[in-house]
């Protein structure tokens, strides 16, 4: 350790050596690391007006969490149905989208990666990334435009008398998953198209020349070599959508939460930060271990994420 | 690639399938921009018109929420290109063992869900400043500088990604070149190493500035008096939502294309430039302008762009559309009376056919004015103002008020030609004598 401190200050200098270590240092320490210490924390401690803090009647507690799952002491149900509903249904419905998006996009990043380049290419590319310059509160407006009760696509059924009266699509939920998938098209193709983009093609021209068929090339050759882009794809569009909170509180029906929707009634509503800080900490590290056990289901390293 | 009809067709249909669920919503959006229904909405249509822009423009919490996106965006570029790019330098050298500890923590930012980022953030510097004993009103409370941290958490992670494929080709040799040539270490970064990197501060603050700018989970919790420009749409959409908003995403859709057209031409020009040896400055500019053009088509989309858009602005300073939509409200009013009519007219007919039941229930074809009180001559100067030439006459002596005779619409269509003022058909009695009920005994004493 000694040396290679000593090997890091000849390389760049003191100046420098001390810039990049507080630089960095501020970040992972202050910004990454002790912030979210401090919220771990805080979710294991009572509700408390400030005053309070730090005093006598601020001891580590488990009720944060108990809450979620038993509910408020004293209620009727012995569970907390309510709640645990809501994180269950985020869940299945994060899910629900990242297969969407990897379903929808995956003959996208192929076709992409295996096109010989050029205008065309180009183009797409633009066309693909330009949506996603759009801020995301503007996107989940366009959907709601497309599927309210006066929206285009009401609009259109009635017009052709398929239906009597407009289909309420928020309420069924339809205008909540089309708005997530659409919003992290991106994060699924991109990470796909830049693994494909690597594959040689002369391994599945030798394989079609086998006689291997279409299935066969993409289930032997095909989705292994592309497993990183594929795993580092879901695994952004998963977290994303299970703490997507724009989306849910603009399409979502008034009958279903998302999960960070109650996280944010904690904070903004109910006033109750611990409370909202325990549901957090839930999430995230619900969110992780369904992550990394999925990578080790798939066997895929952190380091292939983000590239 | 298989080149049977079958399949070209299959992948040609998908694409198309796909890029209109990307792009469809967005120009959707953009055309409620444009229609005067105070509901964004593509149909129906009513009249065309520029209303939304003057009263988005108006609008002093979006002109506020604009600033402070504006401020958070500047400092959170600074801050999150300075760790970026340090977090990437120390990721080349950091010792072995513990380089993969590390690239987790530095890449965990970007899948830390957004809220848990706020949320955290928020706490940690609550706590801080409760534990210096500070006021709430300290700078460790303050919305902007909270929101800065609490963006610059994962925004660093993306700069630090868009380093590290730019370092990944420097060759360290430079800077140990220059150092042997005796230049201290702040002076080979400063002159060696940092320009090597500008292309990729430029793409990072891009990159940093646009995250900044859409960021909704995170700031939402941070953001305390200085609502950022997404908070301020966010609110708007929830509590209602009005065609301003689609205005305003159409200037954002155009000025996205606009960039993205510019980055294009620009790399095109780069590419031409490397394909023919030349530097880039040499292709293109002055009078070799329309050369750009040759080689480049996204530059002639660039064009045709920049002068649609001036011919819009030209043509919003002309246009006017109070004619058309009086003429509009006008129509929608006549359209409701009638259907008000209707329904008036179809319960008499119940009433009718419960007192008589003969096979002359039809009796009040007969009837000359069923108009209603829409062609009442006082409506008529109300809405008439001046030598404004909507004239909403029409042939009210069908039966049923014309209510049926779809033919009526096109006769008061909003450009008020064809609509000639017929007094002769005027009805004798403004209200048709259909609220009279003495009337339906006077019908049915015609009919019987």
């Amino acid at each position: 350790m000694n040396g290679f401190m000593k090997d890091y200050f000849r390389t760049n200098g003191l100046a420098m050596g001390w810039t990049l270590i507080l630089l960095v240092g501020f970040w992972v320490v202050f910004l990454i690391i002790l912030p979210q210490i401090a919220m771990l924390d805080f979710s294991f401690r009572p509700n408390l007006p400030p005053p309070e803090m730090g005093g006598p009647k601020d001891i580590h507690t488990l009720d944060n969490y108990k809450y979620l799952i038993y509910g408020a002491q004293g209620s009727e149900s012995t569970y907390n149905i309510v709640d645990l509903s809501v994180f269950v249904r985020t869940l299945i419905a994060a899910v629900f989208v990242t297969i969407f998006d990897l379903v929808l996009c995956y003959p996208i990043a192929y076709y992409l990666g295996q096109s010989k380049g050029g205008g065309t290419l180009r183009v797409l590319v633009l066309l693909l990334i330009i949506p996603y310059w759009i801020n995301e509160i503007l996107r989940a407006f366009a959907f709601k435009i497309i599927f309210g009760d006066s929206g285009v696509i009401n609009e259109v059924l009635m017009f052709f008398h398929l239906v009597d009266s407009p289909i309420d699509f928020i309420k069924m939920n339809v205008a909540l998953y089309a708005g997530l998938g659409y919003a992290y098209i991106l994060l699924m193709i991109f990470p796909m198209y830049n693994v494909i983009e690597s594959l040689d093609r002369n391994q599945i021209e030798a394989a079609r020349d086998m006689g291997a068929s279409w299935a066969m090339i993409h289930r032997r050759i095909v989705i292994p070599f592309a497993k990183p882009g594929i795993s580092s794809g879901c695994t952004m569009v998963f977290m994303l959508s299970a703490g997507a909170l724009a989306a849910p509180q603009i399409l979502g029906g008034p009958s279903s939460l998302w999960f960070t929707q109650r996280v944010y009634q904690w904070f903004n509503m109910n006033g109750n930060w611990t409370q909202g800080s325990a549901y957090a900490i839930v999430l995230l590290v619900t969110c992780i271990i369904i992550v990394l056990s999925v990578m080790k289901l798939f066997k895929v390293n952190m380091g292939d994420i983000g590239k | 690639m298989t080149n049977s009809p079958l399949i070209r067709f299959g992948i040609m249909a998908y694409l198309i399938l796909f890029f209109s669920y990307l792009l469809g919503p967005l120009i959707l959006m953009s055309i409620t921009a444009f229609n005067s229904s105070s509901f964004p909405q593509v149909a129906p249509w009513e009249v065309f018109t520029f209303e939304w822009f003057s009263e988005l423009f108006a609008d002093e919490q979006i002109i506020e929420g604009l600033r402070n996106s504006f401020i958070i965006g500047f400092f959170t570029v600074i801050l999150s290109v300075a760790m970026g790019m340090a977090g990437a330098l120390v990721l080349t050298q950091i010792w072995p063992k513990l380089r993969s500890t590390y690239y987790t923590i530095i890449i965990a930012p970007i899948l830390i869900p957004g809220v848990v980022l706020g949320i955290s953030t928020l706490v940690f510097w609550q706590r801080v400043n409760s534990l210096f004993g500070l006021p709430d009103t300290s700078f460790l409370q303050d919305g902007i500088f909270l929101t800065v941290l609490g963006q610059s958490t994962f925004i660093s992670s993306y700069c630090m990604l868009v380093f590290v494929a730019r370092l990944q080709r420097y060759d360290t040799g430079l800077t140990e070149a220059a150092l042997d040539l005796g230049a201290t270490h702040v002076q080979a970064f400063k002159k060696i190493q940092l320009p090597f990197m500008m292309p990729a501060v430029g793409s990072a603050s891009v990159l940093a500035f646009l995250a900044s700018f859409e960021n909704y989970n995170t700031t939402t919790f941070t953001f305390m008096d200085y609502p950022t420009l997404t908070i301020i749409l966010s609110q708007k959409v929830r509590l209602g939502i009005n065609p301003s908003v689609s205005a305003l995403a159409f200037l954002i859709i155009c000025l996205t294309v606009f960039f993205a057209l510019v980055h294009e031409v620009r790399s095109r020009r780069a590419q031409l430039a490397e394909a023919n040896g030349a530097p880039v400055g040499a292709v293109g500019g002055g009078f070799r302008a329309p050369k750009i053009f040759a080689g480049n088509p996204a530059a002639v989309v660039l064009a045709l762009f920049v002068a649609a858009a001036v011919g819009t602005l030209l043509f919003a300073q002309v246009y006017d559309p109070t004619p058309a939509k009086k003429a509009f409200m006008e129509k929608k009013r006549i359209e409701q009376q009638k259907r008000i009519e209707a329904v008036k007219e179809r319960m008499r007919l119940k009433k009718l056919r419960k007192s008589f039941k003969g096979p002359d229930i039809f009796a009040p074809k007969k009837e000359k004015s069923a108009f209603g009180n829409a062609f009442d001559p006082k409506n008529l100067n109300n809405s008439r103002p001046g030598t404004k030439p909507l004239k909403p006459g029409s042939k009210p002596v069908a039966p049923f008020g014309g209510a049926f005779n779809t033919k009526n619409l096109g006769d008061i269509g909003p450009d008020g030609k064809k609509a000639k003022p017929k007094s002769s058909t005027k009805p004798k009695s403004p209200f048709g004598g259909v609220f009279d009920p003495s009337n339906l005994g006077k019908v049915g004493g015609k009919t019987n």
